[in-house]
């Protein structure tokens, strides 16, 4: 069995400022996504054990059975929500990264060591 | 559900439509060149999602999941959550990555990866395991369409449909035929909502947004016929519903054909927003889906047919029933036919070149013919592409239980247990190395079969692992083999874990 490597990447153990911010977003969103599917379910099978039968159906929102359309329409929709958030919090990241890189390689620029 | 004679009109718009993309395809090929010396072939963020949505769309989508909702009512929004969800694991954990990557196919990744020929074969071998059994599902459902196109009973329509689906390559290859995939998810779309739209108009439903209109119909299916369609966890229990709608989604984050789209787009920013759009062309699909299960349902009801239906090739024809009883004009079911069958052979003529690409890249020239010149390997190519899809057809010819959605199903496991544990670790842990991929990928098809082969002997493991359903415990057991082996044998090399610090979790967005 051997070390681990100096610079071995690890999800949860991430170096650098990029990585961090970037394995705690994906911590954040997969948060989201797991805590949407088990909750979600977890209130269809509360609601169908605690409502009489017949009455689950009549609850409807968006003209659908509530289970419905939590399950068949909003988790979908939600899913495309939080890739959208992921998205532009990379893009952000990312043009700060480059604005970054940019103002470092002008000044070096302009020192003539390039 | 067969006619005894051949519906000539909705042939005719079948013939027309595939006529269109061949021409367009064509049309394509030549404005590409063109257009690669100014934009370098950049087709845009929806483009590159219409395109993520269009190779997604296959029978499993168009038919197999109408046909669960038909058959399991709420049980089957597993399949939405499964298919929709894991878009999210691959946006956020692998989209970008791989793109960083630089390789062009799973077996390439893992090979390079790993630093490993044996598991570069094994996930080869793996990905024309998957592609044979995605193709199954798919011949299955173009052998219905045929079916009910030419008014011949399955078997005569496996086989129509397999030269079919040969004689559309062979056409597009001689012709370099380029895949006008933005056309065909707009196909797609029209072709599946169109019908859906009039199915509720002459209802009286809402049916500007058919995707909430079916809601009356479940309401009337309740008040009418005492059929509680909606009523969830009542068949399945929720271990069964969450294990397969994570099997879905570990399948989707690692289905060969899924993964690839991410290797040739422009940028990363495009690969991440090509996601978003490809998840909401998927969703609206899906969104729709349910309807025609439920509409089904209804007109049966409507018909006088019992709710005791379950063979599932009936429930797998549940658009075509809800259409054809619906009382829509022949020329919509035309269209209805045209989309299905669009879907299935885009996919499967897809997977079956992915196949043998595999075949004739990582597995001929490694180890059967190691001086193979291009001219023999684009021979093993077309070679094996011709084995795939007889392989494919003769599994299609069996009897079976399983439904369309749920043999994609299977190919979905043995993606969730395999592929998906290789690419995750391959990508987030640096110590991840050949022997622990080796072990975990072979843990996984062990997994995957064990309870297909031991299934009813041991009946523990189909208990925990269900054919359909087994990565949910699975892709967490091959992750476990695949750390504690990776631990107890030396790490990666250097060059390899520098890599994957420096070029694909430190580099910044182009």
């Amino acid at each position: 069995m051997s070390k681990r490597g100096c610079n071995d990447v690890n999800f949860f153990r991430p170096r650098g400022t990029v990585m961090r911010g970037e394995t705690r977003l994906i911590t954040l969103v997969l948060a989201g996504w797991l805590l949407a599917i088990v909750g979600s379910q977890s209130l269809v099978y509360l609601l169908v054990h605690s409502v009489r039968k017949g009455i689950l159906s009549q609850w409807t929102l968006f003209n659908l059975p509530i289970p419905c359309w939590l399950t068949g329409q909003f988790l979908p929709l939600w899913f495309i929500i939080l890739c959208v958030v992921f998205n532009i919090w990379m893009d952000r990241h990312a043009s700060r990264d480059l604005d970054g890189t940019m103002r470092f390689r002008s000044r070096t620029g302009s020192n003539g060591e390039e | 559900m067969a006619p005894s004679t051949v519906q000539l009109l909705p042939l005719a718009i079948v013939a027309g439509m595939f006529a269109l993309f061949i021409l367009s395809g064509v049309r394509t090929r030549t404005r590409q060149t063109s257009e690669y010396g100014f934009t370098g072939g950049y087709t845009g963020r929806v483009g590159i999602g219409a395109a993520i949505a269009s190779n997604w769309m296959s029978a499993a989508s168009f038919l197999g999941l109408a046909g669960m909702f038909y058959l399991k009512g709420y049980s089957a929004t597993a399949y939405v959550v499964g298919w929709t969800g894991g878009y999210v694991l691959l946006l956020v954990l692998m989209a970008t990555q791989i793109r960083r990557f630089g390789k062009y196919t799973a077996p390439d990744f893992v090979g390079f990866r790993y630093e490993s020929e044996v598991a570069r074969t094994l996930a080869a071998l793996i990905a024309i395991v998957i592609a044979v059994i995605y193709s199954v599902a798919q011949f299955r459902g173009i052998a219905l369409l045929v079916s009910w196109l030419f008014g011949i009973g399955y078997t005569p329509a496996v086989i129509v449909g397999a030269s079919l689906v040969v004689g559309f390559v062979v056409v597009s290859g001689t012709m370099g035929v380029a895949r006008n995939q933005k056309l065909q998810y707009f196909v797609l779309i029209i072709t599946f909502i169109l019908p859906l739209m009039l199915l509720n108009c002459k209802l009286g439903y809402f049916w500007l947004l058919p995707q909430f209109g079916y809601g009356a119909a479940i309401s009337d299916l309740q008040q009418q016929f005492d059929f509680s369609w909606a009523r969830p966890l009542t068949g399945d229990s929720p271990f069964a519903w969450f294990s397969l709608c994570f099997t879905l989604m570990f399948g989707t984050a690692g289905l060969p054909h899924v993964l690839s789209r991410f290797y040739m787009v422009p940028g990363i920013r495009d690969a991440r927003w090509g996601v978003v759009w490809g998840l909401f062309f998927i969703a609206l699909i899906y969104w729709s889906a349910p309807a025609y299960g439920v509409l089904a349902r209804l007109f049966e009801a409507r018909g006088g047919f019992p709710f005791t239906v379950t063979d599932p090739k009936a429930a797998d024809m549940a658009v075509l029933s809800a259409a054809l009883n619906g009382g829509l004009p022949q020329w919509v079911t035309g269209l209805l036919v045209a989309g299905g069958l669009s879907a299935a052979f885009s996919t499967v003529t897809g997977l079956i070149l992915t196949g043998s690409a595999s075949f004739s890249y990582d597995i001929y020239p490694r180890l059967i013919r190691p001086n193979a010149s291009e001219t023999d390997k684009v021979y093993a190519a077309k070679g094996f592409f011709l084995v795939l899809a007889l392989v494919a057809l003769g599994l299609s010819l069996r009897p079976t239980a399983m439904m369309i959605a749920e043999i994609a199903a299977l190919a979905f496991a043995l993606a969730g247990n395999t592929i998906f544990p290789a690419f995750l670790l391959g990508i987030w842990w640096g110590r991840a190395n050949a022997a622990g991929v080796i072990s975990g990928m072979l843990t996984g098809v062990l997994i995957t079969f064990a309870p297909l082969v031991a299934g009813t002997s041991v009946p523990i493991i189909s208990l925990l692992f269900p054919a359909t359903s087994s990565a949910f415990l699975g892709a967490p057991v091959v992750l476990a083999v695949m750390i504690a082996v990776s631990l107890m044998t030396p790490p990666p090399s250097k060059e390899i874990r520098s890599f994957l610090s420096h070029n694909v979790h430190e580099s910044p967005e182009e």
